[in-house]
């Protein structure tokens, strides 16, 4: 039974090793980057972004005729760079609020992106579904290594650049004030999203990429106090609905990235949970100790 | 001088809508032999088919529904909201498809607001007990629900009967399948809805500019709160058949943002908002009645989007080019003044001194 339930998988053919390597990069990528754009309270931007990977995507092809990674990605980062642009016009000269200008922006253009896939690049390989839902098991190879190199590129660059990345984190004025280059650090965080969602577009489509981004940030912000502990427990998290997701979607033959994001979720409401029930029970104590040291004697 | 501005008002906002209707079918008559077109739009405006009048009067109150309610959500800070509640609509879809095994509306409609509301109650929880901040709960929900409703929506497909084929419809819209029961339904929440924003408009008019006023003044906010989010979540489920779940977010917010544009009134708003959201629903259904492959969802909010465009730029007084032209006026009474030509800024005393306070 077990054996059934846990270890065949792996034994059959090599699509449960590919799927897991798959959902595991997606998982470190989007975890680390998303902690700091959690921190930097860009979340939701991370909600645009995504959307507005596809029109990108499909309007690079429209214009290239081609598919190839390289014509993708530069599509869809140029697709970012129009959307912030756009935000920040409709923002001050729409006079609309942030979310409200963000959701101006990234609506239009996703309906845009849709109509065009569903008329003009009707013969592009863009499956509507798989661009939504994504596809863990059916990822091509140089997918696969634009992942594998999109990922390591996050880690290492987030390695080295840690204590910078930290200070423009947490107080871009301070790290104006030493001299960091903090637009700088801030365009490279937007181009690092554009490109995560576009390497991770394949694996887990367009709007589940988003939970990739931020399910795991949150989590490691109920429990860790220190930004690296916060960015080890999102990968931790992130890994763990990835393998666990990846059961799930066996058991209950259904879409991989949404048992991902299903199990993703879950395990946040489970950390909730328990941080709350911690806090209460805390404060309980603490109440008898206070009674208990009011009393005389 | 109020007496005055509103005809010029109202002749720029029917302007600017004629010239959205026309850039419309401008661009549909470039894609595509005139005439066919022609005889498409003819059909489709003078109800041909039986089905067209359930399509127009489905996505017209779809528009004026959405456009209504976006107004509260766009004031209060909560554009993106709507965006969770739509992605959270999914999952209930699937389970009531699970457990009555038919595509009956009653089912769904019950599902897809029980989801909605969970995750506008989600929300709230998250927020009060945890300390995740408020912009990645809403994310966080958002998808969490849309990742379930796609492991739903996935297990389906995989294992039944195929009876399940158009739940697809409900992801992007097709005004064309919209059902009489429907119209019934939008017609009644539209009833619904303005009735109760007539009924209480002032508290919902201090709770929307000052929540803490409001409370203050013993307005019960919270009870508000829910109620309007009970509204919004039945609003997006009934939007799904001709909107689509994804995109009905736009619905919410793009009409209301063109009217506040358009007016700094509130009553105004309130009537502009509904008004320029069902032009984009009829004329985002007649785009997607014309063109092969134009889901109904995107053709309105591409619709709508266009109608803030021209908002932007042509808004009597927050508009690109009103603005610009101010900036000139005040440019040029600063240059009268400083050129040393007495004879202009005696003529003009109180432009000169208020070229000076500028």
């Amino acid at each position: 039974m077990l054996y059934e339930l846990f270890i065949e998988p792996w034994t059959i053919g090599d699509w449960m090793w590919r799927g897991v390597l798959v959902s595991s990069l997606v998982a470190i990528s989007c975890a680390i980057l998303g902690t700091f754009l959690y921190l930097k309270r860009l979340s939701l931007l991370a909600d645009a972004m995504a959307h507005v990977a596809l029109p990108g995507i499909v309007a690079a092809y429209l214009l290239t005729g081609s598919q190839s990674t390289p014509t993708m990605l530069l599509g869809a980062i140029l697709a970012g760079l129009v959307t912030s642009g756009l935000i920040r016009f409709v923002e001050r000269y729409g006079h609309a609020r942030t979310d409200a200008a963000i959701g101006i922006v990234f609506t239009s253009l996703f309906a845009l992106g849709i109509l065009l896939l569903s008329t003009f690049a009707r013969d592009a390989h863009l499956d509507l579904n798989c661009v939504l839902y994504g596809n863990v098991l059916g990822v091509a190879d140089h997918s696969l290594i634009l992942l594998a190199v999109v990922t390591v590129a996050i880690v290492a660059l987030t390695v080295l650049f840690f204590r910078p990345l930290q200070l423009a984190t947490f107080d871009p004025a301070l790290a104006a004030a030493f001299g960091l280059p903090v637009g700088l650090i801030h365009a490279g965080l937007m181009g690092t999203l554009s490109v995560t969602t576009v390497a991770s577009f394949e694996a887990v489509g367009a709007i589940l990429v988003i939970a990739a981004i931020i399910t795991p940030a949150a989590t490691a912000h109920l429990i860790a106090k220190r930004l690296e502990t916060m960015l080890l427990v999102a990968v931790a998290h992130g890994l763990l609905s990835a393998v666990l997701g990846m059961y799930l979607s066996i058991w209950l033959e259904c879409s991989s990235a949404g048992a991902m994001v299903t199990t993703g979720a879950l395990l946040y409401a489970v950390t909730l949970g328990a941080t709350w029930a911690r806090r209460r029970w805390r404060r309980a104590q603490r109440r008898q100790r206070l009674q208990a040291s009011a009393l005389p004697g | 001088m109020e007496r005055n501005r509103h005809p010029r008002w109202a002749r720029r906002a029917a302007l600017a809508t004629f010239m959205g209707i026309t850039a419309a079918s401008a661009t549909a008559s470039a894609a595509s032999p005139g005439a066919e077109i022609w005889a498409r739009t003819v059909s489709f405006f003078t109800l041909e088919y039986g089905f067209l009048a359930y399509t127009i009067a489905g996505s017209a109150l779809v528009g004026a529904l959405c456009g209504l309610l976006g107004v509260f959500m766009v004031l209060r800070r909560l554009s993106l909201m709507g965006d969770a509640l739509g992605h959270a609509a999914l999952p209930g879809i699937g389970i009531a498809f699970l457990l009555v095994q038919t595509k009956a509306l009653g089912p769904i409609v019950l599902g897809a607001t029980t989801t909605a509301l969970l995750a506008a109650l989600a929300i709230g929880a998250i927020t009060r007990i945890g300390r995740t901040r408020p912009d990645a709960a809403l994310g966080l929900v958002l998808a969490g629900f849309f990742g379930l409703g796609v492991v739903i929506l996935s297990y389906l497909q995989n294992s039944a009967s195929g009876a399940q084929s158009g739940l697809q419809d409900f992801m992007f819209g097709n005004a064309a399948a919209i059902q009489p029961a429907e119209v019934g339904l939008l017609g009644g929440l539209l009833a619904l809805t303005v009735a109760l924003v007539v009924a209480l408009y002032r508290p919902l008019q201090l709770m929307t500019f000052d929540a803490v006023l409001a409370k203050t003044m013993g307005v019960p906010v919270r009870a508000l709160h829910y109620g309007m989010m009970a509204l919004v979540a039945v609003a997006i489920v009934s939007s799904m058949q001709s909107v689509g779940v994804v995109l009905v977010a736009a619905m919410l917010i793009i009409p209301a943002s063109a009217a506040r544009l358009l007016s700094d009134r509130f009553e105004r708003v309130l009537l502009i908002a509904p008004a320029l959201g069902a032009a984009a629903g009829v004329l985002g259904a007649w785009l997607s009645f014309l063109f092969d492959g134009f889901s109904s969802g995107p053709s309105m909010v591409l619709v709508a989007a266009l109608f803030y465009t021209l908002a932007l730029l042509f808004a009597p007084r927050r508009g690109l080019i009103a603005q610009r032209r101010q900036r000139q006026e005040r440019l040029r009474r600063r240059d009268a003044e400083a050129t040393p030509n007495a004879g202009e800024s005696a003529r003009r005393p109180h432009s000169a001194a208020l070229g000076e306070a500028a």
